[in-house]
This record gives C-alpha cells, structure tokens and sequence, in this order.
C-alpha cells in the first residue's frame, strides 16, 4: 500500500519536472497525452492497481488524475499568455514574390476592351498586312486620290500594305456578318512612315463599327461620350467637329475636354499647355460612306451606321501625362516594372 | 489645308457684331477650324484650317461664308456681304489681240488672261503689305502683291508676267518634256519631268511652272512697264503630282491641287484689274482671253426631311433646314417631303449625295446641339476568339509570376536577321521602309526578345523574365496575304527546369490537356538544346538554350531560356469544360524513393509510372550523380493499401533501375 503512495507521488513529482521543462502548448498537449491519454500514466496506474479491493486507492489516483488535468490546464493558460507577449520584430522586411509586369498598352487595350464590351461590342482582330481593297480602295477610296499621296503608308508590295489604320476591319466585319446587326471593336497594330515624339512607326488604334436600321449620329455621340466618360473620367465633356474622311459622310474629328486644365483653356491664368482651348483631339468618327456599305455587301437603303478609329496610345499618353511617346516603347525594365 | 488670315480681311466679307473670341470659337465648332489666334496692332491673325475636301473656305471670303451661316444659328446678327460672284465683270472688246495662247487638252479646268500696258511699279500700299505680312506673306510691288492679296481674299491664284519679256507673245500651256529646266521666281532651278504643266513663251524658254511658281525670265520687277495677268485653273491631279515631287508647296499649289471653283476666274480677274488701275496706273490692253473647256452640267442632289431627320437623329423642322442650305448657298426647289437642291459652283466637286447635303445641314444646326443616345443594337451570342482569350490569360498569368512584358516592334532590320541566323528570304520586306532598322516583319519574337536582355544587362541584379505576344509573319506563296501568327516568346534567365515549371504551369492554367515535351537535336535556328512542346499531337511550340554563336553576335553575356508557343495552336487545344474528380476516401502513402540510372529523367520517371497502377503521383526531388531521389504516392480509390503491396512495387522499380 506505501509502495503504491509512493508511486502516486512519483507521478507528482515527474509531472512537476515536465512542466518545469515545457515551454510551449504544443509540449502540454503532449504531457496531456503522456499523463491522461488511453495509455497514459494514470490509465496504466488504474490497471495496475488493486483498485476494486482498495476504495482508498481509486480514490488516490482519481484525486491525481483531477491535479494533473488543473496542473496542464493551468500550465496551457500561462504559455499560451506567454505566447502572446512574444516579440515581433513586424519591421523585418517581407520576402518579396518577384514581381512582373503588363505592359502599358496591354493594359489600355484591356481597359479600351472591357468599356465597349459593357456596351455589348465584339472584339475583333483583322490583318495587319492588308490588300488595297479592303484597306483604301473598298473604302471610298480611289486609286488616283489625293489621300493616297500621304507618304505614311508602308508597302509590302504594290497592292499590300502594312495597315496604317484599322478600318480595314470595316469590311471584312461587314464579310463576316453579311447582314446587320453588326457592332464590333477591332483592336489592332497599326503603322506608319512617322517617329517623333508623338508618333511611333508602329502604334495600336482601335476601331468601333456600329451597323443597323437606324443607326444616327446622336448614337456616334452616345458612344463616344460612354466611352470618354468611362475611360478619362466622369466629368469629361465630348463634342465633334466637321472632318473630311473618304469612307464616312458626315466625318467629324472628336474633341474631348482636357483633363490639365478641365477644359477652361486655363492653367493660373495662363493658355494650358496641353490643349488647344480647353480641348483636346481624340480622333475621327463618322457616319459609313454608303459606297462602303455596299463594298461590304449591304445596302444603304436598308441600314446606316458609324465608325470611329482612335489610337491607344493616344488615348493611353492623353490619360497617364507621359511626355514621350516613344517611351512606351522602350524595353528598360527599370521602366516597365513602374506599371 | 492651313492658311492665316486676318480677322480684317474676313470682315471685309462679313458684317456682324460678334468679337474675335465670339468669331473664332463658334465657328470653330461647325466650320474650318481656328486653331490659333494672334493679336498684332488693332488686327487679329488666325491659324486657319480649312477641311480638306472644302477649299473653298481656304479663303477670307469661303471663311466669312460659313461664318455668316454659322454665327445665325448661334443668334448672333451676321450677315455675308461683298459677294464677288455677285459682281458682272464687263470687259472692253475690240482692243487689239496682243498675245495668243495654244493650250493642249486636259490641263486646264479654265484659263483667263488680259493684258494691261503702261503701270509703274512701285512699292504697295502700307495696308495691302501689312496684311500681306500678317498673312506670313512677303510684300514684292503694287502688282505681284495684287495677286497674293486676292489669293488670301477668294482662293484662287493669279499670276502675272512682264509683257516684254516673253520673246513671243504667242504662249503655249504644254506638258513639260523629260529633262527640261526651269528657274522659278525664288531663284531655284528645277529639272522636269514628262507631264508637269509649263508655259512656254513661243522662243522655247519655259516661263511659268504652272499651279506651283512662275518662271525668273518673265519676272515683273521695277523696269516693267507692261504685263499679262493671267487667272487660270489647271488639272488638279497634275498640280499635286508636281508639287509633291519638287516638294514645293506653295499657297497656290495647294489650292490649286484641290481644285477650286473655276467660276472665280473672270471676277478675280476683274478685281485685279481694278486694283492694278487703282494702284500702279495702267490700261488694259487687250481684249479678255478666256478658255473654259470644263462644262459641268447642274448638279441637283435631292434631300428628303424625313430621311433626314433619322440620319441625324432628331427633328429638325423643314424651314430651318432650307433656310441654313440657303445661307450656304444651296439653290433648290421645294416640296412637301424634300428639296431638291441646286449645288452652287463653289461646293460642285464636295457634293454628291444626300449625305454630303444631311452634313451641311447637321454641322450648320450645331453637332453640340444634339442630345446622346446609346445605340439599342443588340448582336445574337458568340463566342469570344479563342486566340484573343488565349492572350489575355496568359499575359495575366506570366505578369503574375514575375515576367515582364514588352512590345517590340513588328519591323525589324537585316542586321537583326542576320546575327540570329535567320534568311532574308522568308521574311516579307518593305517597299518604303522608313529606315533600315524597320526594313522586314517578323517571323519569330526571339531576336527582337534577345536584343531586350542584351539592352537590360546590367540595368536589374534579379533574373531578367520577359515576354512578348505578338503576330509572326509567315510567307504564304499562294496567297497575296501573309499568315499572321499569334506567337508567345518568353525569355528568362533562370534555370531550365524552373522555366520548364512555368511553362508546364502555365499550359495547365489555360488547361492544355496531355502536355509533354520531346527532346529533339535540332529544333530550330535558334537552339542548341531544346523540346519540342506538344499536346497530344499538336505541336504547341519549343522550349530551350540559345545557341552560344547567336549569344556572341550579338553580345549577350547571358544564357537565358527560350519558349516560343503558336497560340492558334494552344487555343485549338484548350479546353474550356471542367473534368470533376471525385477525391479519394483513401489517403495516398508517401515515400522517397532513390533509384540509379543512366537514363533521361524523363524516361526514369517514365518506367517507375509503368510499375503500378498504384502509383498516382511521381515528384523529382533531387539527383546526385547517377542516383535519382523521387517523392512517389501509392494509393487506391476504392481501400487502403497494405505496406506489403508497396513494398512489391518499390522492389520492382528497383529492380528496373540499379544501374
């Protein structure tokens, strides 16, 4: 019987020891195992014990099993309390995941892209390496007219060129649908015989094309301001001016209120710098010439439409302030990775 | 075209109170564009740029036209005044025939002249040659300066030559011939080609460059007592051609490029007579010369209201839309649905159609009075372009983990094509290349990619990854159109497996299925050692190391990795549907396993998968020398395993690879 106290009071004392020596919460979820799990130390004591014959003895390790169950319990709430007063240094600085990066004009395209999407536009992709036809002459465009002197155009051959515009995808979106509806945004690479610091030889433009009975030029203006509005901000204004293009009647040239000096003309009192009287350029639109319309297969009886070809770039330099646009074209990491 | 004008001269023409400001920016909106205003004395000077396809307001006049129109509809009172084609020119006959012109066909619209005999030469008026100045003209003497004047006041050139220069005054309007040479009035000399229009002076000595410049041997200076003054309109296309080759751009060859209205002719004339016996004394001479072969018939181009009103967009009422027509100078007759429109002179090559007339009246009205209307066009579903899709995954994707995207140019040059071991000949090239950097277009992404790594060495210390997604260019023989290759390259510098991981992770993101890669001994110009990438059986592209000669020619210290992927190809194999697994009651058991073999990896892996069906999972921990170390994962969908069923496996494995 003394031999079994004594073993009650081993147990104590071992207990006492690996508490003294766990620190942490996960060591008491072991001692807990050690002392109370089903082949744990008091377990093995009940077993071993005479314990039916010897009321006294259950009673002894039942009080043991309750001390040891305070004791852990006790010893989890002082660790994890201690845990909690652990020292962070939170100023260590965090391991970085490398970093990539989308280009400039990928995301302007993406933005271009999701604004006339929302509009329920298709996106297109037509050929950048184009026959006359669908790139000058199917567009109003005759082969002696003054609007073929410009020197911008590159030739591949005599009768292909690398498009200096996207309006080629005008007909052959008007191929491919063969009837109206058709509401498309075709956004492509475009190039011409130009660099400065406004021009690239190869650049981005994107090109809306609207067919339907009905189509008028109020609806030009809906779109254009949808998409001003969305892409520069909601306070922008939008107006047209009269143009002259081959493949649209009426044209108009699109002006939207400019941003550095909110269309006031003025920066502290003086002519912005950035605009020509509170206004900037934001390309050509028009109503579809209806020699274009029938190129395309349909008749202008039926349907009217317009269209509309502005530059990404532009609309990409008109909206981050960059001062060059050959920048946007640079491959210097250290410059791209700011995007 | 740009032409300066000053506000004076534009009120010569139009009375109304609106200032400058007022003039300008209304204007602006509905008309020729006043993109800059000066103030010089008491004047004004304006930047003025008249649409291409309406040169008739590329003048003081044409400007002060629309601007009446214009300044109405605003409600500000204006009013079109001192119309010259309301003026009847009267000219004297019977004067004796002091000069004869022989003109060939098909080079003049018209030609009027007259000669005018005993003027002094002397300088112009201080108004005539301020306003010449403000107009960046130069003053020369009372009479050339009448020329320019009226040409900044009606659009239509004149010239005039000393009388007494021409050696014979029996004149010929030719094609020039190939060779011939001409000094013009700036002293320039000029070497023609067979078709530019001249003047000869019956001697065979060239006096006038027609449309562009008039000739030094005629030239009206301080001795000139007698002069021709001649108002032609020559072939437009003719004017442009020459002008364009000799890159002389003159205010004359501009307007005469654009054909303006041949019926200003005789009333021009008529005002430089005035002037010339006004300024510089004078009689005339000879009876008035004028050839008009051009005979244009009416052009009458109806407009219905109702037509209209739906291509514009909202109602405007029938009076309105006549009376702005008028106020432009349309004729017409009226009906209850339509007006048939009469087209004036001034406006005869611009309007055609119903549309031109629907312009006119919208632009006039105000754009900025018409309200905005979203379209209801709705189109009937499809699918988005796979390719398109495709792209904009995978930018995200690759950005995502750490690559950089850059756009080079389609163009590239010989020098490029040469260093990285391509042929000219495959490449579709220029006609009119702007220089020789941007002389051919691409068939692969990766020499432009090289030249980045090569531009940024030294510029980031971390592993430079970059990409591009752009078209390749791919001679088709049979057709006249190129094919257009949407292409991937991505260029890294870290090591080929970690690459490879992306690449596979990639594929996996856009869910290819049935990936694997083939080692192949050549691959293509540009590796050394490389895989070619498939799924199933397409091929999807290349992955490997740049050969150490294309690296030395063009100075890359680096040895980076190279994957080029077709992406009609990865779109053709994507699958947009997904494949549910259900999750295995069973967990898989997990061991290293160490095998030693000479052979590929891949073929390792290959047989330790052939062992068992059992085997779901082989991971590449790590090799040393011949000894492989893999991470394999046994397990069963319907039980759990016994140790001794795997143990029977690994034996096998072992078995198959001790080397």
């Amino acid at each position: 019987m003394v031999a079994k106290v004594t073993e009650i009071e081993q147990i104590r004392h071992e207990l006492d020891n690996d508490l003294k020596k766990s620190g942490s919460s996960a060591d008491v979820d072991k001692l807990r195992s050690k002392y109370l799990g089903k082949q744990g130390v008091v377990n093995l004591l009940f077993r071993s014990l005479p314990v039916k014959t010897n009321p006294h003895l259950g009673q002894a390790i039942n009080e043991l099993k309750n001390l040891i169950k305070d004791r852990l319990s006790a010893k989890l709430t002082e660790t994890l309390s201690h845990a909690e007063q652990d020292i962070l240094d939170v100023t260590v600085p965090g391991q970085i995941i490398p970093q990539g990066s989308l280009h400039l004009v990928t995301q302007a395209i993406e933005d271009i892209e999701n604004i006339f999407l929302k509009l329920g536009f298709a996106r297109r992709r037509y050929p950048e390496v184009e026959t006359d036809w669908y790139y000058a002459e199917g567009l109003n465009i005759p082969k002696d007219h003054p609007a073929r002197d410009d020197q911008e155009t590159f030739y591949v051959t005599d009768n292909t060129v690398l498009t200096a515009h996207t309006s080629n995808g005008q007909l052959r979106e008007m191929e491919l649908k063969k009837t109206p509806p058709i509401k498309m945004i075709n956004i492509g690479k475009t190039y011409r015989r130009q660099t400065d610091a406004t021009h690239t030889p190869m650049f981005h433009q994107f090109e809306g094309l609207v067919i339907e009975k009905g189509i008028n030029i109020t609806h030009l203006l809906g779109v254009t301001e949808y998409f001003a509005k969305s892409y520069f901000g909601q306070e922008r204004q939008t107006r047209l001016r009269p143009h002259h293009f081959q493949f649209t009647e009426p044209s108009f040239e699109i002006d939207i209120t400019c941003g550095v000096c909110q269309g006031t003309g003025m920066v502290h009192k003086l002519p912005c710098k950035v605009c020509k009287s509170g206004w900037l350029e934001l390309g050509g639109a028009g109503m579809v010439h209806p020699n274009v319309l029938r190129n395309g297969g349909l008749n202008p009886e039926n349907c009217s439409g317009f269209a509309f070809g502005w530059g990404v770039e532009r609309v990409l330099m008109m909206k981050s302030n960059l001062p060059d646009l050959r920048l946007v074209y640079s491959d210097d990491i250290r410059f791209l990775k700011q995007f | 075209m740009d032409i300066v004008l000053t506000d004076s001269s534009i009120r010569k023409f139009l009375d109304t109170s609106a200032n400058s400001d007022v003039l300008s920016q209304n204007v602006s909106l509905c008309g020729p564009t006043f993109d800059r205003t000066k103030q010089i004395g008491d004047d004004y000077v304006y930047d003025i740029e008249a649409i291409t396809n309406r040169i008739d307001t590329a003048s003081a006049m044409g400007v002060a036209r629309e601007a009446a129109a214009i300044l109405t509809q605003f409600n500000i009172p204006a009013k079109f005044i001192n119309d010259i084609y309301q003026e009847k020119p009267v000219f004297r006959p019977g004067l004796p025939k002091q000069f004869h012109f022989n003109i060939e066909k098909s080079l003049v619209l018209r030609f009027s002249a007259i000669a005018i005999e005993n003027i002094s030469i002397k300088p112009s008026p201080k108004d005539v040659a301020l306003f010449l100045e403000n107009c960046g003209l130069r003053p020369v003497n009372n009479c050339v300066d009448i020329t320019n004047e009226l040409t900044l006041l009606y659009g239509m050139p004149s010239h005039i030559f000393d009388l007494d220069k021409l050696a014979v005054q029996n004149l010929t309007i030719r094609p020039s011939v190939e060779g011939e040479w001409i000094t013009t009035l700036d002293d320039e000399k000029h070497r023609l080609v067979a078709g530019d229009i001249v003047i000869e002076d019956g001697s065979g000595r060239l006096v006038d460059l027609c449309g562009i410049m008039g000739g030094q041997v005629a030239e009206v200076d301080e001795h000139t007592k007698n002069i021709l003054l001649i108002v032609p309109a020559y072939e437009p296309k003719k004017i442009r051609q020459t002008s364009l080759r000799l890159q002389k751009r003159t205010v004359a060859a501009q307007l005469y490029e654009k054909q303006p209205d041949p019926e200003l002719c005789l009333p021009v004339l008529y005002k430089a007579v005035q002037l010339i016996k006004e300024r510089a004394g004078g009689e005339i001479s000879s009876p008035l010369f004028d050839h008009y072969p051009l005979n244009l018939p009416a052009k009458l181009v109806p407009l219905e209201f109702e037509w209209l009103n739906n291509f514009i967009g909202i109602e405007i009422n029938p009076e309105t839309v006549v009376s702005i027509l008028a106020s432009l100078g349309f004729g017409g007759t009226l009906d209850s649905h339509q007006i048939t429109c009469t087209v004036p002179s001034w406006r005869y090559p611009d309007i055609n159609i119903k549309e031109d007339l629907a312009e006119e009246v919208a632009r006039i009205y105000g754009y900025f009075r018409l309200p905005s209307n979203l379209p209801c066009v709705n189109l009937p579903s499809e699918d988005g372009d796979p390719i398109l899709n495709a792209e904009r995954t995978l930018k995200r994707y690759l950005s995502d983990i750490g690559y950089h995207e850059i756009y080079n140019s389609s163009l590239v040059s010989l020098e490029l094509l040469e260093k990285t071991g391509l042929n000219p000949e495959n490449h579709l090239k220029l006609n009119n290349a702007l220089s020789q950097d941007y002389e051919y277009l691409r068939t692969s992404l990766v020499p432009s990619g090289l030249m980045n790594h090569k531009h940024n060495q030294g510029k980031i210390d971390e592993p430079l990854k970059t990409f591009e997604i752009a078209n390749c260019y791919l001679k088709n023989n049979d057709q006249e159109l190129p094919f257009e290759v949407s292409t991937l390259t991505t260029i890294s510098n870290e090591n080929f497996r970690k690459v490879k991981g992306e690449v596979e992770a990639l594929l996996m993101k856009v869910r290819v299925p049935d990936i694997s890669f083939k080692q192949v001994k050549r691959v293509n110009t540009f590796f050394r050692a490389g895989s070619e990438i498939f799924s199933g059986k397409q091929l999807l592209g290349h992955l490997g190391l740049v050969k150490p000669t294309i690296l030395r020619s063009i100075d890359l210290q680096t040895e980076p990795v190279v994957t080029e992927i077709n992406l009609s190809h990865l779109a053709g194999q994507m699958s947009t549907g997904y494949n549910y697994q259900p999750i295995s009651e069973y967990p898989y058991i997990v061991e290293n396993i160490t095998v030693s073999s000479h052979q590929p990896l891949g073929d390792i892996i290959h047989t330790i998968n052939s062992a068992s069906t059992l085997i779901k999972e082989i991971q590449y921990l790590e090799s040393y020398h011949d000894r492989h170390t893999f991470k394999v994962s046994f397990g069963s969908d319907a039980r759990n395993l016994q140790q001794s069923e795997i143990n029977v496996i690994k034996d096998t494995i072992l078995k198959c690879l001790s080397a």
